[in-house]
């Protein structure tokens, strides 16, 4: 071979790998659609790469619900997000592959599609990111991606899918992943009776005690809690976007048992510090906090009467607060005055 | 040079074979402190008990209004008895305890835990003693939610949630501190007191009212009482070797 054949023969070779890599991205084939917002959401942003289509979040909602995804073939996402618990798990742990323990209790998925990052510690960027996590997660589906794709690809009526979905071709681990977050996108909760209440003017959606407790709730110098579980003028997504220590997950000797935040950022001041969760159908999502030790909305409430638990990074907000026992109750019809409607479509596909 | 060789091998060897003490890892029970040992014999006991004289006290109920679920553990009224008045016309829950003679002495802590515990939102005992440095042990015995906050002011004040069935919170005081008030954040009529002495040498009056201090050694000291509404009384005392010192405090009613 001489020079001049070689050099093409690399030529060519570098070509070859430069078409696979720029191979265009698995964007959905077909129809974008509008997923709309409930009362007293936010209009819902999708990525420019991964609009919803009807094909993708049908997939999303067959793949969300599929066991096959895991290791054993027993647990699927809606295993520790049931749709039946507010899609988070009634479990203080959820129990993985082989009756392993996660760490943490399971977020609910309702309104994630509204979360900038996602995880407790905020480490994955994204709902496509986060779909993969747990698939290869050791104590959670413990399944490869590669082994996933490869129980997809064998199954015909999910090539199909797929194909109807992203256009011909293989299965991958990103089409996996985008039609999930696609049917995650679909898991939007509002129209509460507090959404009817305050963004929809029915004066009556909501209780007399529902409605002192949103007092409660709203007023700095009682309850406090909208400073981090915001209300908008326009929207309530209930949460901040943002990480903080309440002191939740002490041991007996007053540690902090997992640093949260500080996982990912090293930052001391994220020390203990965890995701301000939606608060949206809360009244579903028992237990409570990230190590799922407080059982009742009560006990979340008179944690937070009692000012948390101290410890070196708590977040200055967090105070005692001076609350009789009818101000509490009221509290908690506010809470439960946060179930809306899980949207049609979103339970196991017939 | 054969000298110096070997003595070069000799050093290698020993460093070798002899453990750094700088690597070596601290044993955390090691305690280096010189305690001061007690002598049985060269000890005494003060005892005695305390009166109560006058009008008795007003006794208070406890409004459960901030957790009706409280009220619910209880059958009845149920008081709050700042004034623990004996039906011999003697008062409990008085703590007693050496306040000056015990300078420059250092006395063991114990490792066996002082207790309190929440029960049908109360704490139990009111009045608690421990030293500086033993376990103080927290138990939730109530299907609810507490909160244990000591109001500490040479020891790190702390506060801590303890749901239903939690174990119990572990912590220790630090320094002495006469006297240091438990509160529930979330139940604010609870209230219990702790007694953190950094010596043995401290008893709480029962429900006769009497108490007593026992092997303490011989010598001069002030032993104070120390009441929660009628506030503190001190008495002289010298102790001899196998001997009892006998007090009388008497705390007048209005």
């Amino acid at each position: 071979m001489t020079l001049r054949q070689q050099l093409a023969c690399f030529a060519a070779i570098a070509a070859a790998q430069l078409f696979s890599c720029s191979r265009p991205q698995p964007t959905p084939s077909g129809v974008v659609i509008e997923i709309k917002s409930p009362l007293g959401l936010p209009r819902l942003e999708t990525p420019a790469d991964n609009p919803p289509t009807s094909e993708t979040i049908a997939l999303g909602r067959r793949l969300f619900y599929e066991k096959k995804l895991s290791a054993d073939g027993t647990l699927s996402c809606a295993s520790c997000h049931s749709p039946t618990a507010g899609f988070a798990d009634p479990r203080r742990f959820s129990v993985g592959v082989g009756g392993k323990l996660g760490a943490r209790n399971a977020p609910t998925v309702l309104n994630a599609a509204y979360s900038p990052v996602q995880f407790w510690d905020g480490r994955s960027p994204s709902l496509e990111d986060q779909a993969g996590g747990p698939i290869a997660n050791p104590v959670e589906m413990n399944m490869s991606h590669d082994l996933a794709v490869g129980r997809l690809n064998a199954d015909p009526e999910y090539v199909k899918q797929f194909d109807g979905a992203f256009g011909p071709g293989p299965i991958t681990v990103l089409k996996l992943q985008r039609a999930i977050a696609s049917f995650e996108r679909t898991l939007l909760s509002g129209n509460s009776p507090f959404d009817r209440y305050f963004f929809g003017g029915e004066r009556s959606a909501m209780s007399p005690a529902a409605i002192r407790g949103l007092e409660i709730f709203n007023n700095a110098k009682r309850g406090n809690c909208s400073v981090c579980h915001k209300i908008g003028e326009q929207n309530a997504p209930f949460a901040d976007g943002k990480f903080h220590n309440i002191g939740a997950g002490l041991n007996a000797e007053g540690e902090l048992t997992d640093l949260g935040r500080f996982t990912q950022t090293k930052d001391e001041h994220d020390k203990g510090a965890f995701k301000t969760p939606t608060l949206r159908n809360i009244a579903q999502t028992a237990p409570y906090m990230h190590d799922g030790k407080q059982k009742t909305l009560k006990d979340v409430v008179d944690f937070y009467v009692g000012g948390g638990n101290s410890n070196p990074y708590l977040d200055k907000e967090m105070k005692e607060l001076k609350l009789t026992g009818e101000e509490r109750a009221d509290l908690v019809a506010f809470l439960e005055a946060l179930t809306g409607d899980i949207p049609a479509n979103s339970g196991p596909p017939k | 040079m054969i000298k110096r060789l070997a003595a070069a091998a000799t050093f290698l060897l020993a460093a070798a074979c002899s453990p750094a003490p700088e690597t070596k890892p601290a044993d955390p029970t090691a305690d280096s402190t010189a305690y001061t040992e007690i002598d049985p014999s060269r000890a005494g006991v003060v005892t005695g008990k305390v009166v109560f004289t006058g009008k008795g006290p007003v006794r208070q109920k406890v409004d459960f209004a901030e957790d009706p679920n409280c009220a619910k553990l209880h059958k009845g009224e149920f008081f709050n008895d700042a004034i623990a008045l004996n039906n011999n016309g003697t008062l409990a829950n008085v703590f007693i305890y050496v306040k000056v003679g015990l300078e420059g002495k250092k006395f063991r802590p114990p490792t066996t835990p002082a207790t309190i515990t929440q029960k049908g939102c109360w704490f139990e005992p009111r009045m608690l003693g421990i030293e500086a440095g033993q376990p103080f042990h927290a138990i939730n015995a109530d299907p609810l939610t507490h909160n244990i906050h000591p109001r500490t002011a040479n020891s790190r004040e702390w506060n801590q949630s303890q749901d239903a069935g939690a174990d119990p919170l572990i912590r220790k005081f630090a320094r002495a501190e006469i006297m240091v008030r438990i509160k529930c954040n979330i139940h604010p009529w609870m209230k219990a007191w702790v007694g953190v002495t950094e010596h043995p040498f401290y008893a709480i009056s029962g429900n006769d009212g009497t108490f007593a201090i026992k092997n303490l050694p011989a010598g001069k000291y002030t032993i104070e009482a120390w009441q929660e509404e009628l506030g503190t009384q001190q008495q002289e005392v010298t102790v001899t070797a196998q001997g009892t010192e006998t007090l009388s405090f008497t705390y007048k009613g209005e």
